[in-house]
């Protein structure tokens, strides 16, 4: 036992360099230089989310319209992309925007952009399915009372709908904030890559780095979570009767 | 229908239009840029490495690409490449020439242009001391490590068809992966087998051995079919080196004072 207790202390022995690289796993070499680390990780979260909430929501409700000529491009577009492993729309945008675009691109941007374009499908079934989870009589009541389809939609079917959709637009939001580690891949220097980083000039301490990271990571999922839960509670006072 | 032969028409118009675009000269994008993007390792000490202090990227290749800049009068902006997105990269464009220890090999060739060599270098094995392993033939049936992309992987499969090759993104991966028994051996270049050797706390540990498995010229990678910029940057290099400029870079990052002492022994390509 003690000697097991020796060889563990021994394994994770290297907190100093953790410690003193700590700001270059939150900021990166700002303001000397670009953004990376946990801040980078956390802008291309937060932007990715907006843009594909957006996005997804507009794609989501194309897929329910009664028009084939918007109903059938957004199935065509949420099909393929779910067919496709992230790291591949990632890849496809670093190296295929600058032969459409005819420039390059950075890789920041195309990061983002792929993370926008992959998660907006997704949210997109999720707009689908919670829209399609509130009861007929909602929209009929809606219509009833004289509201356009349009009208129906924004007033009536969706405050309620985004509501039951918060729980799994987290859970979306949350494996992207994950996710943003693949942009790695075309380095982008996010968190992961500054532990890379790190780790490859002190060929010390992998396992305190990727500890720490893994912390950093679980922190941040979960100050989402959390924000998730007040705005649930928050938002239950649109919720229909029938629901409840 | 014709919608969708007009956009097929536009798209492969708009690829033509990209194309002719890629003619024009890289120096004169370059200065009308106003910076040089050069494409260096962030993960190669002492190639290209962030630095603990500074927390920028810095090195000799770095360096190298400085003294370029300065030579075109324009800034310089590093970009962090890896062995396997570094030819993609300067190939679309995202960097102007690579730095960032690639091997001058006819293979690539059909891809991108090489200036002449700046660095070179020659593959080895670097092994644990008590490992006994000292030559390539020792290897039969283990597994070794290397990095994707590389030179150092398609030859070790060459040199000893009986290994299993393990790659890693960076070689300082496939070190890690090396100290925890996952590979034997670790093969590339012998100057980044020093490097990581020398950064690790017990460098007594480990030894460089083995054969020359294959030389590893380093050359400058430039776009294709560009010979204005790749002349520059030719003589840009025989210039440092006649100047001394090139040897008192080679002595700050591979002097008798670094981690990394490697004897300059050779000399660069000098036309007259």
């Amino acid at each position: 036992m003690d000697t097991f207790m020796t060889w563990l202390s021994g394994l994770f022995s290297n907190w100093g360099i953790v410690w003193k690289n700590f700001d270059y796993l939150l900021v990166g070499a700002y303001p000397q230089g670009p953004l990376g680390g946990l801040a980078m990780s956390i802008v291309m979260a937060v932007i990715g989310i907006f843009g594909a909430f957006w996005i997804g929501l507009a794609v989501g409700l194309m897929r329910l319209s009664s028009r084939r000529w918007l109903a059938w491009p957004a199935l065509v577009y949420i099909e393929i992309i779910r067919g496709t492993p992230l790291l591949m729309v990632i890849f496809w945008f670093y190296f295929f925007a600058p032969i459409l675009l005819g420039h390059a691109v950075p890789e920041t941007d195309s990061a983002i952009a792929a993370f926008i374009v992959f998660t907006s499908a997704y949210v997109a079934e999720i707009v689908r399915a919670g829209v399609l989870s509130l009861p007929k009589g909602q929209t009929e009541a809606a219509r009833g009372s004289g509201l356009s389809h349009t009208q129906a939609m924004i007033y009536v079917i969706l405050p309620q709908a985004l509501r039951n959709m918060i729980p799994s637009f987290v859970n979306q939001f949350v494996s992207l904030t994950k996710d943003t580690s693949l942009a790695m891949i075309i380095n982008v220097n996010e968190l992961t890559l500054s532990a890379r980083h790190i780790y490859t000039r002190t060929m010390k301490a992998p396992m305190e780095i990727f500890l720490t990271i893994a912390l950093l990571y679980f922190v941040i999922c979960w100050v989402l979570t959390a924000f998730s839960r007040k705005l649930e509670r928050g938002m239950s006072r649109y919720q229909s009767r029938e629901t409840l | 229908m014709k919608m969708w032969k007009m956009s097929v028409l536009l798209t492969v118009a708009s690829l033509f239009l990209v194309l002719s675009a890629a003619q024009a000269g890289k120096i004169d994008e370059i200065k009308a840029r106003g910076t040089l993007i050069a494409g260096v390792k962030d993960s190669q000490p002492p190639f290209g490495y962030v630095d603990e202090n500074s927390r920028q990227i810095v090195g000799f290749e770095p360096e190298l690409c400085a003294a370029l800049a300065a030579k075109l009068g324009v800034k310089l902006e590093l970009k962090p490449i890896t062995s396997s997105t570094r030819i993609p990269m300067l190939e679309q464009g995202a960097i102007d020439l690579i730095a960032g220890t690639l091997t001058h090999q006819i293979a690539r060739e059909e891809k991108i242009d090489f200036s002449i060599t700046y660095f070179p270098a020659a593959q080895k094995l670097l092994v644990k001391a008590d490992s006994g392993i000292t030559s390539v033939a020792d290897l039969a049936g283990k597994k070794v490590g290397s990095a994707k992309g590389s030179t150092s992987e398609q030859n070790i499969k060459k040199a000893q068809p009986e290994c299993t090759v393990v790659s890693f993104e960076t070689y300082p991966e496939a070190f890690l992966a090396m100290k925890q028994g996952k590979v034997v051996a670790v093969t590339t270049d012998a100057p980044i087998l020093l490097g990581i050797r020398n950064s690790d706390d017990n460098p007594a540990d480990w030894v460089i051995a083995g054969e020359d498995i294959a030389a590893e010229p380093y050359g400058i990678g430039v776009p294709e079919n560009d010979s204005k910029f790749r002349d520059f940057v030719n003589i840009s290099l025989m210039e440092m080196w006649k100047s001394g400029e090139y040897q008192a870079l080679y002595d700050k990052w591979f002097g008798e004072k670094t981690n990394f002492h490697i004897p300059l022994t050779w000399t660069m390509e000098l036309w007259p």
